[in-house]
C-alpha cells in the first residue's frame, strides 16, 4: 500500500528564487536554514582544517600566528552562532509545526525575519576576512585583547556587531518556537504527550531568551568602550576585564545547553523509532532536561577556576558543575532503558543517535573532572579542554544532528539517503572523530596549551597531534561523503514514501515532503505516538491522513481550501535594514540611516501588510 | 503489517562498494593509530603528571580519582549500552516488543547512583581546594610574577632582584608568587609545582609555592594573550637555599664590564642602536623599562622568553630579525644592524654573566 503514495510529491518547494525570499512557510525556512548552516559548517570545518594542518608537526610555518588566530576565532564563533544553533533552528522549524499538529509556527513572517537576519548576520561576520582582518581574540573575546588599544581595526567591531545581529535571529525564534508550542498544538496534544524533541526545543527556547540578554549587555559595553571611550573592561579606567568573563560565562554556558539539548531532542526521538520502544522515563527525561537547562545558569565560573576567585566560589560553582552530572546521567540511563527489550534496528540514523550517546559519555565524564577545581586548574586551557568540549558539542550535537538529518532527510526531501553511503559516513566520522580527540586529552595532560600556533619539538607533542591532524582530515573526507550521498541522493534517491522508519510521533502520517498547509484535517491526538497507535489498530484518532487530497493534483485551483500566510518581502528587508545599519558603525554614517530607513520603513509596511 | 514492511532492510547497490571502501579505511586507520601511539611514548617535560610540590600531589591524586572512577563508570555505562544494542537486535520474525513506558524503582535508583558518586566526588573535591587556596607565609621568598606581551617578568621586592624568563627559587621555603599582569591576560603555569593562576590586569593574585625537589621546571603561558602566546615560555629553577642566595647576590650586583675589544664595542652600542631605550642594564643605563632587565641576561639558559638559546646562533638570529622566530614580538630596532654590530652585541650579551 505504501507504493500508492510513494509516487506522489507535493510540490511544496516549486517556485521561483523570488517565492523563496518571500517565503514564510516553516518548510521552507527550514531548507533555507538546512543549506545555509551547512555551508558554514563546512567553512567552520575548512578553518578547523587548516588549524590542525598547522600543528601536524612542531615549528610549522605554513599559517603565520596571527592567521591561525583568526582561524581559532573564526572556527569557535562559526561553529557555535553560524553552523550548530541555525542547525538545531533548521530542525525547530522542520519540525516542530509537523509534531504539534500545526499548519505553521506562530509568527511565520518573524520566523522568515530569524532566517534573515541570521543569513546576513553570518556574512557580515565573514567579511572581516576581506575588510581587514578577522576578529582574532578567540571566540570568548576575553578583555582587554579586545580593547581597542591591542585590537585597533574593525576586527572586533564585526564580531561584536555580528553576535548582537545573531542574537536578535535566536532571540526572535525562540520567541517564536515558544508561542508555537505553548499555543498551537492539536487538539489532545498535552505537554505529556509532545514528541520530546519538541520539549528540548521549548527548554532550549527559554535558554536562548534568558541567556541571550546577558551576552547582549556585555557586547553593548564592550562597544561602548571601543566606541565612546568608557572602561567598563578597562582597569586603568576604574573596570574590571574579569566582568566581562562572568558576563560572558552568564551566557556561555547556557549556551552549551542550547547547543546540546536539540541534539538530545532529536536522539530521544530517534532511539524508539529504530527500537520500536516509546521512550523509556518520557517524564524524567523531559524534567531532566529541564533541569539541567535550570542548573546550567549556576555554573559559570568553572570556566573561570583559573581566575582566583577564591575557595569559596570555587566550592560552590564545583558543586554545582557536578550537579549537573545526575540529570544528565539520567537521560543516559532512559535511552539505554530504551533500547532494552527493544527490536534494534541499526540504520544509519540509529547508529548516529547511538553514537551520540556512547560519545557524550566520554564528554561528560571529562566534563566531571574539569568540574573539579584543582584538577582543572592544571588541565585549564589545554587541549585536554578542547578535547572535552569536542566530545560534547561534536561528540554529541553533531553526532545527533546528523541522526537527525538521516532521519529526517526523507520527510524532508521526499527522498531516501543511501544507506550504505551513511555507513561509510559515519564510520569515517566515527573513526576520525576519535583519532582528532582521542589524542588531545592526552596533548593537555602532557601540558600543551590552546590557542598556540606552534610548538617545539622538545615537548613531546609531536605525534598525539599528527594522530589528530590525520583524524581531522579523515572527518573532512566523511563531510565529503556526506555531502555527495546528500546530493546524489536529491536526485535520484528513492522515493521516502509518508513513513519510511515506522515513525510514531505525527510526522510521518504525512506525504515527503509534506503538502505546504501540512494538516488537511487538524489532527486529534491521545497518545505519545499517535501513528503508531493508529498503524497498529489502536483505531482512528484522525491523526494518520495518508492521502491528503491535494497529492493526487498540481493545480493549485484544487487545492482544498485552507488559509495559509501570504509571502512577505518584509521581512527580508528588515532585515537587510538592521545589518546595514551595523555595516554603517563600521565603514561609514550613511549607512546607518540608510539602514534604519530601510528598518524603519520595511517594519510599517510589515504592519500596514493586509491579510491574505 | 505496514510496520513489519519498514522493518525489514533495504540494501540499496551502493552498500557493498560502501563496506568495500569502508574496510579499507577502518584497517589503515587502525595502522596509522598502532604506529603513532608507539611513537608518542617520548619525553614530555611539561607534563601534569609528575607533581614536585604537596599542591600539585593533591591536584593530581584528585585527577586520578576523577579519571579512574570515571574509567570505571565509562566501562559499565559503555558495556551497557553496547550489550543491550547486540542483545536486543532485530531478528527475521521479531514481533512488536513490550512496550515499556518506564520504571519508578529504577529510575529512582538511576538518579541515586550518580548522585553518590557526585558527592563522593565534592567530598574529595572541596579540601583539596581549601588546602590549595593556603595562604603563604610571613617570611616566605616574596616574588612577583608580571606577564608582559609575551615575557614573564620576575621581581623579588625584599632582596631588589629583577630578572625575566627564568625564575630562581630555594628548595624547601615556602615562596609567594604575587601575579600580576602589565598589558592583557596572561597564565602562570608550571604544572610540576602546581596549576595556573591568570594574570589579570590591575589584578594582584597571590599563591604559594613550597618547592620539595631542585631541577629545572617547564612553564608557559596558558591564556591567549595576542600573536606570539605560543613564544612565551619560562622556566623555575629550585636550588638548594645557598645556591639561591649565591644567585641572589650575583644578580644584585652590577654588569660584569665587558674584558675583549669586541664586547666593550658591543656595549659603546646600546644607545646608539637603541638597546637602552627599552632594556636596563645596570652599571651602563637604566632609563629602559619596557623589555627585560638584561643586567645579567647571560647567565640565564635561555632568550625570548625561552623559546631560544642563549647561543651565538641564536643570539645573533634574533638581533638580526626579532620578528623572525618570534613574529609579532614587540621588540623593535630602530634600524637594521651591521653584521659588524651583531657580532658585538652578541659577543657583549653573552658575557653578561
Amino acid at each position: 500500500m505504501a507504493t500508492t503514495t510513494v509516487s506522489v510529491r507535493p510540490n511544496t518547494y516549486a517556485g521561483t528564487a523570488w517565492s523563496w525570499i518571500t517565503t514564510v512557510d516553516h518548510k521552507r525556512i527550514a531548507v533555507l536554514y538546512f543549506v545555509t548552516s551547512l555551508a558554514f559548517f563546512a567553512l567552520g570545518g575548512v578553518e578547523a582544517l587548516m588549524i590542525r594542518l598547522q600543528l601536524s608537526r612542531p615549528e610549522l610555518d605554513l599559517v603565520d600566528p596571527d592567521r591561525f588566530a583568526e582561524l581559532f576565532t573564526m572556527h569557535g564563533t562559526t561553529m557555535v552562532f553560524l553552523a550548530l544553533m541555525p542547525l538545531s533552528a533548521a530542525f525547530f522549524n522542520l519540525l516542530v509545526p509537523l509534531m504539534i499538529g500545526a499548519r505553521d509556527v506562530a509568527f511565520p513572517r518573524l520566523n522568515a525575519l530569524s532566517y534573515w537576519v541570521y543569513l546576513f548576520g553570518g556574512i557580515f561576520l565573514n567579511i572581516s576576512f576581506i575588510a581587514g582582518g578577522a576578529p582574532a581574540m578567540g571566540w570568548f573575546g576575553y578583555a582587554p585583547l579586545t580593547a581597542t588599544e591591542f585590537a585597533d581595526t574593525h576586527a572586533v567591531d564585526f564580531w561584536a556587531f555580528g553576535l548582537q545581529i545573531l542574537g536578535v535571529s535566536s532571540i526572535l525564534a525562540s520567541i517564536n518556537f515558544i508561542v508555537t508550542i505553548i499555543n498551537m498544538r492539536a487538539p489532545g496534544m498535552t505537554f505529556n504527550r509532545m514528541p520530546m524533541f519538541v520539549w528540548m526545543t521549548l527548554i532550549t527556547g527559554f535558554l536562548i531568551i534568558f541567556a541571550f540578554p546577558v551576552i547582549t549587555i556585555g557586547l553593548v559595553l564592550l562597544l561602548f568602550d571601543r566606541y565612546l571611550g568608557t572602561s567598563f573592561f578597562l582597569y586603568q579606567g576604574g573596570g574590571d576585564p574579569i566582568l566581562w568573563q562572568h558576563l560572558f560565562w552568564v551566557f556561555g554556558h547556557p549556551e552549551v545547553y542550547i547547543l546540546i539539548l536539540p541534539a538530545m531532542g532529536v536522539v530521544s526521538d530517534v532511539l524508539p523509532t529504530f527500537s520500536r520502544k516509546p521512550l523509556f522515563g518520557y517524564a524524567v527525561v523531559a524534567y531532566s532536561g529541564a533541569a539541567i537547562a535550570l542548573v546550567g545558569f549556576g555554573v559559570w565560573t568553572h570556566h573561570m577556576f583559573t581566575v582566583g576567585l577564591g575557595p569559596v566560589a570555587d566550592t560552590a560553582f564545583a558543586i554545582s558543575t557536578m550537579a549537573v552530572a545526575v540529570p544528565t546521567g539520567v537521560k543516559i540511563f532512559n535511552w539505554i532503558a530504551t533500547l532494552w527489550g527493544g527490536s534494534i534496528s541499526l540504520r544509519t540514523p540509529m547508529l548516529f543517535a547511538i553514537g551520540f550517546i556512547a560519545m557524550f559519555i566520554l564528554g561528560g565524564l571529562t566534563g566531571v573532572s574539569l568540574g573539579s577545581p584543582p584538577v582543572d586548574t592544571q588541565v585549564q586551557d589545554t587541549y585536554y579542554v578542547v578535547a572535552h568540549l569536542h566530545y560534547v558539542l561534536f561528540g554529541g550535537t553533531i553526532f545527533g544532528l546528523f541522526a537527525g538529518i538521516y532521519f529526517w532527510f526523507p520527510k524532508m526531501t521526499g527522498r531516501m539517503l543511501s544507506e550504505g553511503w551513511g555507513k561509510v559516513h559515519f564510520w569515517l566520522m566515527m573513526i576520525g572523530f576519535n583519532l582528532a580527540f582521542g589524542p588531545q586529552h592526552q596533548l593537555g595532560i602532557d601540558g600543551m596549551p590552546r590557542r598556540i600556533h606552534t610548538y617545539g619539538a622538545d615537548m613531546g607533542w609531536d605525534a598525539w597531534n599528527l594522530m589528530s591532524t590525520v583524524g581531522a582530515w579523515l572527518i573532512g573526507l566523511s563531510m565529503l561523503i556526506f555531502a555527495i550521498n546528500a546530493f546524489r541522493s536529491l536526485r535520484s534517491g528513492r522515493d521516502a514514501g509518508p513513513d519510511p522508519w515506522d515513525g510514531g510521533t505525527l510526522e510521518w502520517s504525512m506525504s515527503s515532503p509534506p503538502p505546504v498547509y501540512n494538516f488537511a484535517e487538524v489532527p486529534v491526538v491521545d497518545d505519545r505516538y499517535p501513528v503508531w497507535k493508529e498503524k497498529r489498530g489502536g483505531g482512528h484518532t484522525g491523526a494518520v491522513v495518508t492521502e491528503p487530497p491535494v497529492a493526487e493534483s498540481d493545480h493549485e485551483d484544487d487545492e482544498p481550501h485552507i488559509h495559509m500566510p501570504n509571502p512577505s518581502y518584509w521581512p527580508i528587508l528588515v532585515a537587510a535594514g538592521m545589518v546595514l545599519a551595523a555595516c554603517g558603525l563600521i565603514f561609514h554614517q550613511i549607512f546607518v540611516l540608510l539602514g534604519a530607513l530601510i528598518f524603519g520603513i520595511s517594519l510599517i509596511g510589515w504592519i500596514e501588510e493586509p491579510p491574505g | 503489517m505496514r510496520a513489519l514492511m519498514h522493518g525489514t532492510h533495504l540494501r540499496p547497490s551502493a552498500t557493498g562498494a560502501a563496506q568495500r571502501v569502508m574496510r579499507r579505511v577502518s584497517l589503515s586507520a587502525a595502522l596509522v593509530t598502532a604506529a603513532l601511539a608507539l611513537a608518542a611514548c617520548g619525553v614530555t617535560p611539561q607534563t601534569v603528571l609528575e607533581p614536585t610540590t604537596e599542591a600539585a600531589r593533591a591536584s593530581h591524586w584528585l585527577f586520578m580519582v576523577v579519571f579512574w572512577s570515571g574509567l570505571a563508570v565509562f566501562i559499565v555505562v559503555e558495556g551497557a549500552l553496547l550489550y543491550t544494542i547486540f542483545r536486543f537486535r532485530r531478528r527475521r520474525g521479531d514481533t512488536l516488543p513490550a512496550q515499556t513506558h518506564g520504571n519508578l524503582k529504577l529510575e529512582i535508583g538511576w538518579t541515586i547512583a550518580p548522585t553518590i558518586l557526585v558527592v563522593l566526588l565534592a567530598a574529595f573535591t572541596v579540601p583539596v581546594i581549601f588546602a590549595n587556596a593556603q595562604e603563604p607565609e610571613d617570611d616566605a621568598v616574596r616574588v612577583e610574577a608580571i606577564g608582559h606581551q609575551w615575557w614573564f617578568e620576575f621581581v623579588y621586592p625584599d632582596l631588589g632582584v629583577v630578572t625575566a624568563n627564568e625564575l630562581h627559587l630555594p628548595v624547601g621555603k615556602p615562596a609567594a608568587i604575587i601575579i600580576k599582569s602589565e598589558d592583557v591576560l596572561h597564565s602562570f603555569w608550571v604544572p610540576a609545582l602546581r596549576g595556573k593562576l591568570d594574570m589579570v590586569p590591575g589584578r594582584t593574585s597571590v599563591f604559594r609555592i613550597l618547592p620539595e625537589q631542585t631541577g629545572t621546571f617547564q612553564g608557559q603561558c596558558a591564556e591567549f594573550c595576542g600573536t606570539a602566546h605560543a613564544l612565551m615560555r619560562f622556566t623555575v629553577v629550585v636550588e638548594e637555599p645557598d645556591e639561591f642566595d649565591a644567585w641572589a647576590a650575583h644578580q644584585l650586583t652590577d654588569r660584569v664590564p665587558p674584558t675583549s675589544e669586541l664586547a666593550q664595542a658591543g656595549e659603546a652600542l646600546l644607545t646608539p642602536a637603541g638597546c637602552a631605550l627599552c632594556h636596563t642594564i645596570r652599571g651602563v643605563t637604566d632609563i629602559g623599562t619596557i623589555g627585560p632587565d638584561l643586567t645579567h641576561v647571560g647567565s640565564r639558559a635561555h632568550i625570548a622568553a625561552n623559546t631560544m638559546g642563549m647561543t651565538r646562533t641564536d643570539l645573533e638570529h634574533w638581533l638580526r630579525d626579532p620578528g623572525d622566530m618570534k613574529p609579532g614580538n614587540l621588540m623593535i630596532l630602530p634600524r637594521e644592524l651591521t653584521e659588524d654590530e651583531i657580532e658585538a652585541l652578541t659577543e657583549y650579551l653573552m658575557g653578561l654573566k
